[in-house]
């Protein structure tokens, strides 16, 4: 249990070929290459109480788990200090951080039994027989892997073997639980059950987690603030729903929600006062919230990059206020449909409950002519240049 | 499949049997034989010498072998961190197993007689102890290269995160080799063992090029106390003596070389 601060951490890899080795294709990011090499991660600063569950998450290659393995102590900080309980440990090996780590991989030992594995950082601290038995044996209890304390690691499925993995750090009560993409290697149905074992192991062990993914769903489920990384960059940081209702620019936008954003080139503009976005002749005004933001930052009219998350399209609304398409491609998802529309010249994801559907025989089939509009407070405004979301 | 097994029989499995058949014989040719029953093990079993080259080999053998790998182990460790040069030092330390046994032997010959001379001690022909070392020097030299890259390739095959998650709970770098980096390359262990423990023992081109178990059979060893029975002494009994001390030799090494396989095969590991 306790606090983690990042300030001003920097991770620099000295040449390229370093980090080509690290498995991260060079060709999809866009990291920044400076003098002294290629920076992975940039400028992080992150204070991180006792007992929170943060997640990093971001696309691949963005210096997520590059960061966590320098809480960790695997990976060297180039630059700036990172503190647990207010204690620089820069340079402290890992084994004296008092952390816990889950791997992608597991990395059990395979030559060792269930118990061994989960045994064996207690035997490294020589912690007497018999305390060694009753924490493993507690850990086993926990992770409801009793049973298989005598098997070898290749003996057990990837679902247990997880749980063996997470049995391993939680054995030694450590300050701060690092887990890097644990449920990646487990098939979708798994998967959505081990994270619920997480949050019900959260509640249990209650101490600081701090949680890599690539998955928006594992990150918006877990996390209570989640920080949003690209090409080594934070893009933003905060709870879920605030990521999700406020994102800081188009990326995160992008990023977080199932479906993605619809985003369209729309114009803002102000009258009397009155701040507006104008899409293909439909022209919406914004709620009194997003008029204030938008105000207090002095925003001119001009260009921008409308956002619209597909949940908050509908069908019905002011023939003044209406956008026409045509239906390409209609997906039944059971309680929804999800109707990818062509229209302003491009692919937009609408969500219409079927309910509407079947109460206002709205024709959804392909080629199928539908209008749509949004609400003023439903809008997400971002400079059409820096992509930077206008009302921040 | 067929042609293989034929090839086989021919240049195997017949000779082989063949072979087996003529250590009960007294011969002078594969077809001038006669039939003489144990004879000939009961003469090679009581012939001092053939003991004295089986107790030479047995020291031999256990010293090369541990050095060889204890080396060969250690560098190889060396090798796999990241430092510059690697690849040269690999390929420098691989090149003394691409050189002739015979070659190696006559070369380390020379260097050793001239070391002896500066030293003022006897010359390898005359010094049982020198010719003792020397053979180990000059297998070592041979085999290490070799072990090396196969312990090179056992280490490579170790998963980083295995040491990463041994570094997080609380291994120190000994503790680390000793309970996650030997435990996961014994595959490269049981082999590395077998083929020095078996080359080891077959040793021959070397031996009679360095010492030619001078002085007085002293650095002899089984293979060439055999040759010796064999090409060296005169009358007929001696070829079905060296037969049967070959077959025996032939046991020894099956016995050594599978007791040890099984030994250390028990202690590997599959991910």
């Amino acid at each position: 249990m306790a606090s983690v601060t990042l300030k001003n951490i920097k991770k620099i890899y000295p040449n390229a070929q370093k980090k080509k080795r690290k498995g991260e294709p060079e060709k999809k990011s866009n990291l920044k290459i400076t003098a002294e090499g290629v920076v992975a991660v940039e400028d992080f600063n992150l204070e991180i109480a006792d007992k929170e569950f943060i997640v990093l998450v971001g696309p691949s290659g963005c210096g997520k788990s590059t960061t966590l393995r320098m809480v960790a102590g695997l990976e060297e900080i180039s630059d700036g200090e990172l503190l647990i309980d207010g204690v620089k440990v820069n340079d402290v090996a890992p084994k004296d951080r008092d952390i816990a780590m889950v791997f992608q991989s597991y990395a059990l030992y395979p030559h060792m039994t269930v118990y061994d594995n989960m045994a064996f950082s207690l035997k490294m601290r020589k912690l007497p027989k018999d305390e060694i038995d009753k924490k493993v044996r507690e850990a086993a209890e926990i992770l409801d892997i009793t049973q298989y304390l005598d098997r070898k690691p290749k003996a057990l499925s990837g679902g247990q073997r997880q749980r063996v993995a997470i049995g391993r750090a939680i054995v030694r009560n450590p300050k701060v639980f690092l887990m890097d993409e644990p449920l990646s290697n487990l098939d979708a149905k798994l998967r959505n059950q081990m994270r619920a074992e997480i949050i019900k192991l959260r509640q249990r062990i209650d101490t600081t987690f701090i949680y890599v993914t690539h998955d928006q769903t594992e990150a918006m489920t877990l996390g209570d603030r989640i920080v949003i990384m690209r090409d080594g960059v934070v893009q933003q940081i905060g709870t879920p729903q605030e990521v999700f209702d406020h994102p800081a620019n188009k990326f995160v936008a992008g990023f977080i929600g199932m479906p993605q954003m619809n985003f369209y080139d729309a114009e803002l503009v102000k009258e009397d006062g009155k701040y507006a976005v104008v899409l293909e002749g439909a022209k919406v005004v914004l709620s009194e919230d997003k008029q204030a933001n938008l105000a207090k930052n002095d925003v001119k009219s001009q260009s921008i990059t409308l956002g619209v998350r597909p949940e908050h399209i509908q069908l019905k609304g002011d023939a003044s206020q209406m956008i026409h398409g045509t239906v390409d491609v209609s997906e039944m998802m059971g309680s929804t449909i999800h109707l990818h529309v062509n229209a302003c010249g491009q692919d937009s994801i609408v969500i219409v409950p079927m309910n509407d559907i079947h109460e206002e025989g709205i024709d959804v089939s392909i080629g199928a002519q539908v209008s749509f509009t949004f609400r003023g407070k439903n809008v997400n405004i971002f400079d059409r240049e820096t992509e930077k979301n206008l009302e921040f | 499949m067929a042609p293989t097994l034929a090839a086989f029989c021919v240049g195997f499995i017949w000779p082989f049997l063949h072979g087996l058949y003529l250590s009960f014989c007294q011969f002078t040719t594969v077809n001038n034989a006669k039939w003489i029953g144990v004879g000939n093990y009961a003469k090679a079993l009581a012939d001092t010498s053939f003991i004295d080259s089986f107790k030479f080999t047995v020291a031999f053998v256990i010293v090369a072998t541990l050095i060889i790998n204890v080396t060969a182990f250690a560098i190889a460790l060396a090798l796999t961190k990241e430092m510059k040069g690697t690849n040269i030092f690999r390929t420098v330390f691989f090149m003394p197993n691409l050189i002739g046994g015979i070659v190696l032997g006559y070369i380390w010959q020379t260097l050793f007689n001239a070391v002896l001379m500066k030293m003022g001690q006897p010359l390898l022909a005359l010094n049982t102890t020198a010719g003792y070392w020397g053979l180990i020097i000059l297998l070592c030299w041979q085999q290490i290269g070799y072990m090396m890259i196969i312990y090179v390739a056992g280490l490579q095959n170790v998963p980083p995160d295995l040491m990463e998650a041994a570094s997080i709970d609380g291994a120190n770098n000994w503790q680390t080799l000793l309970k996650v980096k030997l435990p996961m390359v014994m595959p490269s262990i049981t082999i590395c063992l077998f083929l020095t423990i078996t080359n080891a023992f077959k040793l021959f081109d070397q031996n009679l090029s360095l010492t030619a178990g001078d002085p007085a059979h002293t650095t002899e060893m089984m293979a060439l106390n055999i040759y010796y029975t064999f090409y060296a002494r005169a009358g007929a009994a001696w070829k079905g003596i060296g037969q049967a001390k070959a077959v025996i030799f032939f046991i020894l090494v099956v016995i050594i070389g599978l007791t040890q396989l099984r030994a250390t095969r028990s202690k590997e590991v599959q991910q």
